[in-house]
């Protein structure tokens, strides 16, 4: 129950920490909208624009002080130039319909790749036990078959091979 | 003269595909004179390829612009330095480059092994010999570099100005040496599932060839970082491009199996995955080089003529489907002793290790390849840009991060919880003081800013989690041999060069974490307009705008350079001179950046415009911790050359490891 709770807790803290938009302040603004959007200059230099550096992007700067001056919101400006140039402008894919497969997949394979990993390891878990209980059989006729191996000895090896699997 | 070139080329394909049929000829029909006649082709091939690429250069060097390649990537102006890296500066020189390298490494790995493993040998040259192929077929009938034109030009085009800076004379020989590499192990590991030998030889053979092609590819990336930091002027060093992403993705998969491979050395166990891993990451250089020679995805590096898609495509697929078959029709033999003593171990670590490298690989293919699955689905082509890979691939940087740390603590085959506790007790302890003295000093206002604190905390347990490796191992030699402490160390790392050459990797990527983090949550930029005299200030700099100059470097280049004191603390501590290169004929100018660098933080000024009237608008940049990167990059440079040292007393090592599992999996002998 505990363990359920705690993967609960930790997939809703996930899910906020991964799916809530970055926090955005005055600041920020420019910046936000210039990591939102790609430059759209006729070389096609397939940069964000916050890492562009041609003369395009800078018109396209000024384009948008202009137009958070004249009172649009973030939302607004990203939503103009979606209108103009499709959703290609933006520099990530939305997250709703099919565009949520993007964010979505690659944790589903890491979630999968995981869950697998359990498995594996929990069937080559219990051939390590079948074969310690092969081994623990052996020493049982080691055993019956001469002096016992005292408690001392074990600590001594188990003291040697953790001075060698260090 | 450029007639030798292209014939040399038409020389070495035939020779190559020659080669190829005699060494297939000889093991099929147990040929003995169809060998020797096959022997010394890869080394023919090589030559042939060594004089091509010989031609090309010396055309480049004399300003032979009745070559196509010569006239579109150099003109008489341009720098010797530049001209010999004009030569990878297009699609037809890179490839020739490429086929250079492929067949150098050909040769090293034939007289590496013409007499030691002749059982895997043959396929292995077949298997170099057919990639080889391939790519002589493309420089032959596709993309010639040689092609003339019917009018020479007095003079060329030039090469783009943006190449014209020495990490892009560096960057790109270091990356395709990485990429290049992978072809040696993934040809013996070919070889091996071919001929059937699938022990550990094989792993043996390649280690050193993916420790060495990791390490370049590794600095390709780094110097391609620094590349994009002191040339394209946007204040960063990396863009999440497609291009960087494929040669990102290999070196991923590439650390991943140099990782696993560990395990089959010691336990014999996962010999299917490791063979998968080492196809895989070939496979993904292959991808790489589709990428950016087909201009189906938009990048920054896309060759202009990028012609060759379907070519590589298909190669890329013959190469899927033959690695495939390969694995499943030898899965009987792959069978491995797979077990483990216990879920706690380094065992798991790894395994969790090789989960989370992978993630990191597949959700940046995912993100290069959707834009690709958007269209054909809905038919929108969408962006995938720096903030997809920032929040997906971020939070498992992070887990990969923790895990660097913990790995080397945890205890092959069963880890006690008494013996956790007693090895993770001093890391967390510090982990923890390290937060809390960070606490009121770094700001966390943002999402970013909890990820960055929660990255140094990391850093801070990963790095005390390593150096206490190396202090109890020095502690431990200075009480046994009573040796002073400096020398017991060094003693340690060169008795242990592989097991500390790697500590000391993981060292030079907590610092490269630490200065991604810092440089991307900290970061602060202002832009300016300045008239002689003005200032502008930023953090606890002020720039002041001193002079405007011109200087006609050459009859091609003219340098705009501005001239800023920077002051600290009311002292000018440097002169910053941001300049901006004019080039004829180049539609935009050239920003080159001026950088004053500590340890703490650069200064990176831009000179983003000017006027007549002296006038100049400056870009500033404070980007925390950007050292941290290339000072990392150069402890993984020295860590690896220690692992891949030549080390005597691994044999042993080895051997007494093969002793322990033949005593571990076979106790009814006795």
């Amino acid at each position: 129950m505990a363990k359920k709770t705690i993967l609960i807790l930790g997939l809703v803290l996930a899910g906020w920490v991964f799916f809530t938009p970055y926090s955005v302040s005055a600041a920020v603004i420019i910046s936000d909208l210039e990591n939102a959007l790609m430059c759209k200059c006729d070389d096609k230099c397939g940069k964000v624009m916050i890492n562009c550096t041609c003369s395009t992007s800078d018109k396209t700067r000024a384009d948008f002080r202009k137009k958070l001056e004249s009172g649009l919101t973030t939302e607004q400006v990203i939503q103009i130039y979606v209108d103009k140039y499709g959703e290609t402008i933006l520099s990530a894919p939305t997250k709703t319909g099919f565009n949520l497969t993007a964010w979505l997949t690659p944790f589903a394979a890491l979630v999968g790749g995981g869950l697998g990993i359990r498995k594996i390891a929990q069937t080559w878990l219990g051939k390590g036990r079948k074969g310690d209980k092969k081994e623990e059989g052996d020493v049982e006729e080691v055993k019956n078959s001469s002096e016992p191996i005292s408690g001392e000895y074990s600590k001594r090896l188990e003291k040697e091979l953790d001075k060698l699997e260090l | 003269m450029n007639d030798i070139g292209e014939f040399a080329l038409l020389l070495a394909l035939a020779t190559a595909i020659y080669g190829l049929v005699s060494y297939v000829m000889a093991v099929k029909g147990n040929r003995v004179d169809l060998y020797f006649s096959a022997d010394k082709t890869p080394v023919i091939v090589f030559g042939c390829v060594f004089v091509s690429s010989a031609v090309l250069l010396r055309a480049f060097m004399i300003n032979d612009f009745s070559l196509q390649y010569v006239w579109a990537y150099s003109n008489i102006e341009l720098e010797t330095f530049y001209k010999i890296s004009s030569f990878w500066g297009g699609q037809k020189g890179s490839l020739l480059f490429w086929t250079l390298l492929l067949t150098a490494y050909t040769t090293i790995a034939y007289y590496q092994n013409k007499k030691k493993r002749l059982e895997v040998f043959p396929y292995a040259m077949c298997v170099c010999l057919s990639i080889t192929i391939f790519f002589l077929l493309l420089l032959n009938f596709s993309t010639n570099p040689f092609e003339r034109l019917p009018l020479p030009p007095e003079d060329g085009r030039g090469l783009n100005p943006l190449l014209q800076n020495y990490w892009m004379v560096i960057h790109p020989p270091t990356l395709y040496l990485g990429y290049v590499g992978f072809t040696i192990p993934f040809a013996f590991a070919m070889a091996a599932l071919i001929t059937k030998n699938l022990d550990d030889s094989w792993i043996r053979l390649t280690r050193k060839w993916t420790l060495v092609s990791w390490f370049f590819l590794c600095m390709g990336n780094l110097f391609g970082a620094q590349w994009a930091y002191v040339e394209l002027g946007w204040g960063g060093y990396w863009a999440w491009d497609p291009v960087e992403n494929a040669a990102f993705m290999p070196l991923l998969v590439a650390t991943a199996y140099l990782h696993s491979v560990m395990i089959q050395e010691r336990k014999d166990m996962m010999k299917v995955w490791n063979m998968s891993l080492i196809l895989l990451t070939f496979v993904m250089t292959i991808f790489g080089t589709f990428i950016t020679r087909s201009g189906l995805i938009q990048s920054v590096h896309t060759f202009d003529e990028a012609t060759l898609g379907y070519y590589f495509l298909g190669f890329l697929f013959f190469v899927i489907l033959c690695s495939a078959v390969m694995i499943i029709k030898r899965l009987s033999l792959l069978k491995s002793k797979n077990e483990l003593d216990s879920f706690l171990s380094r065992e798991s670590s790894f395994l969790f290790n090789n989960l989370l490298l992978l993630g990191i690989a597949f959700a940046t293919f995912w993100g290069t390849i959707f834009p690709i699955i958007s269209e054909a689905v809905r038919g929108v082509k969408i962006t995938v840009g720096p903030p997809f890979y920032n929040q997906v691939n971020v939070p498992i940087g992070l887990a990969l991060l923790a895990l660097i740390g913990i790995g080397p603590l945890i205890a092959w085959r069963k880890a006690s919880w008494g013996n956790l506790k007693k090895n993770f007790k001093l890391p967390v302890i510090a982990g923890l003081i390290g937060g809390a003295i960070l606490f009121p000093i770094v700001p966390l206002n943002s999402k970013a800013e909890l990820f960055t604190y929660a990255t140094f905390i990391l850093c801070i347990f990963v790095m005390v989690c390593i150096l206490s490796e190396f202090y109890k191992g020095a502690m431990a030699r200075m009480q046994l041999n009573k040796e002073p402490f400096v020398k017991a160390l060094g003693i340690l790392i060169w008795k242990n060069k592989r097991r500390y050459g790697g500590y000391l990797v993981h060292i030079g990527v907590v610092c490269i974490f630490a200065g991604i983090a810092g440089s991307q949550a900290y970061s602060v930029h202002t832009e300016k307009l300045l008239k002689i005299g003005e200032t502008l200030e930023i953090r606890d700099y002020t720039l002041r705008h001193k002079d405007l100059k011109a200087i006609q470097q050459t009859d091609i280049k003219t340098r705009i350079i501005a001239l800023l004191e920077v002051e600290k603390d009311g002292k000018v501590i440097y002169v910053s001179k941001p300049e901006k290169e004019i080039y004829k004929g180049q539609n935009q100018p050239v920003s080159e950046v001026a950088l004053h660098s500590t340890w703490k933080e650069d200064l990176y000024v831009i000179l983003a415009d000017y006027r007549e009237d002296m006038s100049i608008t400056i870009k500033v940049y404070v980007n925390p911790m950007v050292s941290w990167l290339w000072k990392g990059g150069l402890i993984i440079a020295i860590g690896t050359l220690i692992a891949m040292w030549p080390d005597r007393l691994e044999r042993r090592r080895r051997l007494e490891r093969m002793k322990k599992q033949e005593l571990a999996f076979s106790p009814a002998q006795e």
